[in-house]
This record gives C-alpha cells, structure tokens and sequence, in this order.
C-alpha cells in the first residue's frame, strides 16, 4: 500500500467516522493555525525584499476518539516558509497522521507519533512550530504495563526530515518502575522513588566520509550506534532529586566533525518546596552528544535526543536578546533557582505579599585537548576541570501587589555572553545590565493596561567596519503599552531603539481579536535579526520588516 | 478470562522485548587503528589475451625498522637467498609502525599506512619478521629460509600472474595478466616499493647513517588485504592507475603485485616489475 493510499485510507476512515458520530459514537477536535508574513527591504536593519510578498505557515490538526480508538491527521502548508524556516519547508499535504490503540495495559500507535526516554537526553521526539523543528517518528511504538508501576516502551520507526523521512532507522526501549507502586511496604512512604533505563540505537547506510588527517582514507564508520541512560527520579517530603546518566557509542556525525568519541551526559536536579518557598539546583555536564539518525545533518533537523537547557527562558525581550543554545557537542553548568513570598503584612510584603525570584546560571566549555580532526578520537577531556565561560547571569524579579488592580514587576539582571556559543570563535564577551518594570493595572472589569520599560547597558559596539555586525549590540530601551479592551480587543505598542554603539529602531503596533477559541492578530512593524530558543535549541530569525498576521482556533 | 487475555499479552510483549534487545545489541564498535579506511586505486576487470608465463614465485614480507639492530643481517641474509634464487623470490621491506620502527629524528619516516595495517594484522612484536607467503613466519635464526623458497617454488603453480608497469604522465598505469584454476575467492594487491633509500639504520651496535635500504614499501596502491578478483573467470587482466607521491624516486622503484586466498590471506603467487615510460 503506497503512502498516498494509506493517507486517503485514513482520511476516508476519519471522515467516515466523523459523519458517523451518533452511530459509531466518538467525537472529532481540532485546532487551524495560519501565521502571515509580508516583509520589505529595509537596510537600516537588514532586512530584504520578500520576492512573494506574501509568505505563510498553515496547519490544520483534526483528532478523532472513539473510545480506546483514535486516530489524528494534520495538514500543512508553507506557500512560501515564513522568514527563518528553512526553504526545504515549502510545500503542502498531510505531514502527519497516525492510529492509536489505548488499552488498559497497552498502547500501540502505528504512523507519526512522538516520544521521550527520562529527560530525553537519548531519545527526544517532538514538534514546535515557532522553531520550525518537527522529528516526529513514523512508524510503530508500544506502550505496556505488565503490572501496576512497570511501563515499558518500544519503538520503531524513521523521522520526519521536512516533507520526506531521514535515512536512519531509530529503535529504541524503555523501562521504568514506581517503587512506591511496586514494593508495598512503600506504597504510603513519604520516599517515592522512580527508577528508569533506555536504549537506543541508530540504523544507517554506510558512506564514502574523507579522513581529514589523509584524503585517500576514508571513515570506517559504526553503522549502528547506540546510546543509553539510567535515570532515578526520587523525592522525600519537600525534597525531591532528578538523576540521569547517559551514554553513547561511536557516532562520527557532521556535528562533532566525525570523531569517534563516545559521547555521555549527566543531568542532576536537586530541589525544596514548602508553602511560600522554593529552591532548586541544577547541574548538567554533557559531552559529545548530538545524536541524530542521519550522520552527515548538521542543523536543528533529525536530533533524536534533546539535552535539556540549563539556564532560564527568559520572557523579557531584553533578557532573551542573547539566548544561550545548547552545546551538544560539549559544556557543562550550574543553575540555581530560588523562589520566596515575602508574608503579607510584613514591611517588606505589605498588604498582599511580595513575591522575590532569584536565578543565576553559569555554563563553560569542557576542558579539552584536541588530539584530531575527523577520523580520529578528536579530543580529550578532563573531568573535573572547565573550559572558557559560555554564558553566565544572575537575576532578581520582585513582584508586588501595590494595590487590588495593580501589580508591579521589577527585574534587574545581569548577563555574560560568549559570542562562541553562537560560532563566532575569538570575539570578546559581552557584558550586558538589564532593568524591567512591568506595570499591570485591571482598569475595570475587562479592561486592563499593562506598561513596560526595559534597558539594557552593554559593552559590545556596532560597527560593521571592524567587523562588529551584530545588531543586537549596544545600549538600548525599548517602552511597551499593552491594552486589553473588554474580553475581545487587545491593542499593543512597543518601541526597542539602540541609542548607544548600536543601531536599529524597532516599533511594532499589534491589534487582536478573541471570540471563543478563535483569535485573530494583526501586526505591523520591525522584527530584529537574531535568535529564537526554546528550551535552549534555537532557530535564526532574520530581520523583517512589515506586516504579521495570525489566526488560530480549536474545535 | 481477562486475566488470562492479559497473561497472553504480557508474554507476547516480553517475546517482542527480548527479540528487540538482541537486535539493539548492535551497536558498532570500531578500533582506534579502523578508523579509517583505504579502499585503494579501483581494478577494472577484462579477459586477458593471453595467460602470462607459469612461473611460481616467492612472496616474502620482511617486517623492520631503523633502530632494529638485527634487521640489517636479515638484510643480509635475504641478499644471499636472492643471489641464489634470482627474480623467482620477491622481497617487500614494511617499516614497524611503533617502537623500533620509529625513525631516528631528521630522517625519513618509511612508516606508510598499508604496512601499519598488515603489521597490526599478524600481530608483529619484535623485529625482524619475514613471513613467506604469508604462510610461514621466521624471526630471529633465518638462516634456512632460503632452502624453504627453494622448496615453496617447486610444483605446478595454482595461478600464474604478470605485470606490467607504465608511466602515462604523472600516473602509472599498471595490467595485470592472471591464469588460475581455483575456486575460492581470490584478491589481487599492489604495491610500489623502492630500492636505494639511504637513511639512519642500526646494524649490530652500530649507527650507520647511510645505510641503503632496499625493496622499502612506500605505498599499498589496492586497497590493504586487495581487490576481488571476478567469480568464474579464470584468465583475466586486471588494469589500475595510481598516482604515486612526489618523493618516491620513480627509477628506483618496482611494482609488486600478488594474488592471496581472500579467506585465508595465504599468498598463492606473485610477481613485479621496474616502472617504464613506454606506454
């Protein structure tokens, strides 16, 4: 059966049971999203003429569930990628579509679906739209449950590689087991403990890959690659503690530079909550390991792991102006997370309360040697040693309540940049102080303004001459005005300009209607190349200039 | 009832579990030394026009290096067979990777790639080491190999081969001309070696900076262990080109070319032959 056939099956079989709701029983959900783009030269910021005019990003996901049944399809279009999705995107058809069984001890799903082993430092599949990344895998996983605490999981299949599927074939297992659900004597002990295990391995064609250290050779290259993980999730009244370990095998791939080291990761998360107050500490140290199902990909495309981030995902433009991307192919870090509400009625808490944020996070390159280019071991690492700062911040949010209808949030941080982290080898580190006021006031009943400043003070300069052509540098402010009007109107305006050693004046006025689940956006106005991360995988946005619109609703 | 529904799926799941985790058991492990490989100069296979002379020919590996005090009497020692035998005995010198082959400083490094990996291959720890045919190994005491050439060349030989070497610009372009009568699979390798290196050897408790070294591998032209020789033809040619590096005094120089059992690496035959710049 050719895909196209399996396709229509599928859709005649959704529609069919769509029609037949009432009969069959069952019941159809679904969201639309379109994002528009239109965009024109502007040199001032970088940005350049859209030769289409017009550029879109649409999908449509429907589901149907029927019982231990369902079954889902999603459409796309990209006529054309909107600016910063890689050109391979364009096209339109059905990217996605899958069956699933969800029994009382089993699950099998047949098609595209996404899974994650622990933390996903050894398989990872998943989808955002905003980044443009999609590794869905097509093809069979199971899920079963022996007994109540054990869950196992198997699967099989290809990823997704924009409109076709990557070469490699990726199987994988999993176990986990509740040792409160399995050992009675646990079942009501204060101390859970989760343990886990996981493996998986790659599958791909051999290829002609030069030695870099002599032509005439080429790689000898490990067809199958493997990497595992042992994880142990385990908490004590407030206290909890993630661990996960992994490894993995040989992978010379085009992200390490086809070395042959093996690859491991380490993830600890220690925390403490009570009522009022929270800490958490993190570590991570990860060494090699990028693992994707095709070998010679660099990009964001095909990963079948996901190392998680370690620094915070800061929401304020100017904190999120230098986003640090995880290194996968080496960096190690700490962050500490620290969370407190100040009583009310104390000085410091007043009539409601103040609630007072601390973060810091810092990551460094590992100590390494190199001792080759590709077809070699690449390098060495010592353990407990560290290489150049990546990236460092600390910041304090306070919010407070200053009266029944307004609320007051004040940041100050401070970061430290390594224009390495983003390949730029050898540029000097950029300091950078940032202040944030974030002011909400509820007018009336559905009305409500909220007012934003921020500043930034850096020690990097614009000045493309000498080779200093990051937009994002110099000191800036930017203002921003928020306004909801009533429960269906919002009206935004915002303003970021570089008035020192930089350049660029970025104004953006933005209108939104809501009814139900549909929401509707229009904006106009000046987009500034750089960085989009989530959870530290980033994707490059160019600079635009122009109108934005969005539509998205559910049923 | 349910139970035993569930019972007949738990142990069809553990069956699938089981059959998974042998199949990911698969994951490759690759030694430092095959991290890269040398798939060699291709082969292009034709029949040939006639079967080349029927001569059995001794194919002797000699495993040295410059600081190897006792190489210099092997050297000997094989010079004498050679007299005796003549052009029927076929001599390849592969410079140690490690250890004593490693050369004195500001000398010339006859280390090549190829060699390294035969050397790893069968194992060589100490210097000297001449195999003949790959079959029989002598190290230390090899005053009597020279009766076991005399004796390896007697008989009917299984395969005859030819070679025939010429310069076409900067490439040499070599044919090879086979006859055999055997059915396993067979491979043919070529190399170049070269004649009158004079570089820094240990003889005895000697240094002699000027030492001649004779018959020294400088490169494995096929890939390392040889190309397949086609099934079911029994008098073809084998035709390949190379482009041999700008140190390689090409007057020196000979190519060796022989004919192994790809199973076993045995050496059934071989021969060689100086380069010329008629083409």
């Amino acid at each position: 059966m050719t895909r196209k056939t399996l396709i229509l099956s599928l859709a005649l079989a959704l529609g069919a049971a769509a029609s037949a709701q009432g009969i069959l029983g069952g019941h159809v959900t679904g969201n639309v999203q379109l994002d528009g783009q239109m965009s024109r030269a502007d040199s001032t910021i970088g940005s350049e003429e859209v030769p289409e005019r017009l550029l879109l990003n649409a999908r449509a996901d429907i589901l149907y569930t029927n019982g231990n049944f369902s079954a889902g399809i999603r459409f796309e279009m990209y006529q054309n990628p909107l600016l910063g999705f890689d050109a391979q995107w364009k096209g339109q058809g059905v990217a996605n579509y899958f069956v699933k069984y969800s029994g009382e001890r089993l699950t099998v799903t047949a098609g595209h679906f996404y899974e994650q082993f622990g933390s996903g430092m050894i398989l990872r599949t998943y989808e955002d739209r905003y980044l443009g990344i999609d590794n869905a895998l097509f093809g069979v996983g199971l899920q079963y449950r022996p007994v109540d605490g054990i869950t196992l999981k198997a699967l099989a299949g290809k990823q997704r590689h924009f409109w076709d599927l990557g070469a490699g074939l990726v199987r994988g297992l999993d176990a986990e087991a509740s040792l409160n659900s399995l050992i009675k004597p646990l079942a009501d002990s204060k101390l859970r403990a989760t343990l886990g295990a996981g493996f998986v391995s790659k599958y791909e064609e051999d290829e002609n890959i030069a030695s870099a250290a002599n032509p005439e050779h080429r790689l000898n290259l490990p067809l199958n690659v493997g990497a595992a993980s042992l994880r142990a999730d385990l908490g004590y009244g407030g206290w909890s503690l993630q661990a996960e370990y992994a490894r993995k095998g040989q992978d010379p791939n085009a992200v390490n530079g086809y070395i042959y080291r093996p690859g491991n990761a380490l993830m600890l998360n220690l925390g403490y909550s009570t009522r009022g107050f929270s800490a958490g500490l993190q570590a991570k140290r990860i060494d090699n390991m990028g693992f994707k199902s095709v070998r010679s990909l660099s990009g964001e495309m095909l990963y079948i792991n996901y190392l998680p981030a370690i620094t915070k995902n800061h929401t304020y433009a100017f904190l999120a102006m230098y986003p640090y991307a995880t290194q996968v192919n080496g960096e190690q870090g700490v962050q500490a997370d620290v969370m407190y509400k100040i009583k009310k009625g104390t000085l410091l808490g007043g009539k409601y309360g103040t609630d007072v944020h601390l973060n810091s996070s810092v990551v460094t390159a590992l100590d390494t040697t190199v001792t080759g280019l590709a077809g070699t071991d690449g390098y060495t690492a010592e353990t407990f040693s560290k290489g150049p700062l990546l990236y460092g911040d600390v910041s304090v949010e306070v919010a407070k309540k200053l009266s029944k209808s307004v609320k007051l949030t004040a940041t100050y941080a401070y970061q430290v940049f390594n224009p390495a982290a983003e390949g730029h080898y050898g540029a000097a580190l950029i300091h950078n102080n940032i202040l944030v006021a974030d002011l909400s006031w509820k007018v009336s009943k559905g009305h409500a303004l909220r007012f934003e400043a921020e500043w930034m003070g850096s020690d990097s300069h614009y000045d493309p001459a000498a080779g200093h052509d990051d937009r994002r540098a110099g000191d800036w402010i930017m203002g921003l005005v928020e306004w909801n009007i009533g429960t269906h109107w919002f009206l935004s305006l915002s303003d970021q300009y570089a008035y020192n050693d930089g350049t660029g004046n970025y104004y953006n006025i933005s209108c939104g209607y809501t009814h139900g689940a549909t929401r509707f956006q229009l904006g106009y106005g000046k987009q500034r190349e750089g960085l989009l991360c989530i959870g530290g995988v980033c994707r490059q946005v160019p600079a635009s200039n122009g109108l934005t619109f969005s539509l998205t609703t559910s049923f | 009832m349910k139970r035993h529904k569930h019972f007949n799926f738990q142990f069809s799941i553990f069956n699938l579990a089981a059959a998974l985790l042998l199949l990911f058991a698969a994951c490759d492990t690759i030694d430092s030394e095959e991290y890269t490989i040398y798939d060699g100069a291709p082969v292009s296979w034709s029949p040939a026009p006639a079967a080349p002379e029927a001569v059995q020919r001794a194919y002797i590996e000699k495993y040295t290096g410059p600081k190897c005090n006792n190489c210099p009497k092997a050297d000997r020692t094989l010079d004498a067979a050679h007299e005796q035998i003549g052009d029927r005995m076929v001599v390849v010198a592969i410079n140690h990777p490690t250890g004593q082959g490693i050369p004195y400083p500001n000398q010339p490094d006859l280390r090549t790639d190829g060699g390294n990996a035969w050397d790893r291959h069968f194992g060589i720890t100490y210097l000297p080491s001449i195999h003949l045919n790959r079959t029989e190994l002598y190290t230390g005491d090899i005053s009597g190999i020279a009766s076991n050439i005399s004796q390896s060349l007697q008989g009917t030989p299984q395969a005859a081969i030819g070679v025939q070497a010429a310069l076409n610009g900067s490439a040499v372009d070599i044919t090879v001309d086979i006859q055999h009568t055997l059915s396993s699979t067979l491979t043919l390798t070529a190399v170049i070696i070269e004649d009158s290196l004079a570089y820094r050897q240990l003889d005895g408790a000697e240094r002699v900076d000027d030492y001649v070294h004779n018959h020294m591998l400088r490169k494995v032209i096929t890939s390392y262990w040889g190309a397949d020789l086609p099934a079911g033809q029994n008098l073809l040619r084998g035709t390949l080109s190379f482009t041999p590096a700008d140190d390689i005094v090409l007057e020196n120089s000979h190519i060796v070319v022989f004919l192994s059992d790809k199973a076993s690496r045995r050496v059934i035959n071989c021969a060689s032959c100086p380069l010329t710049t008629d083409h």
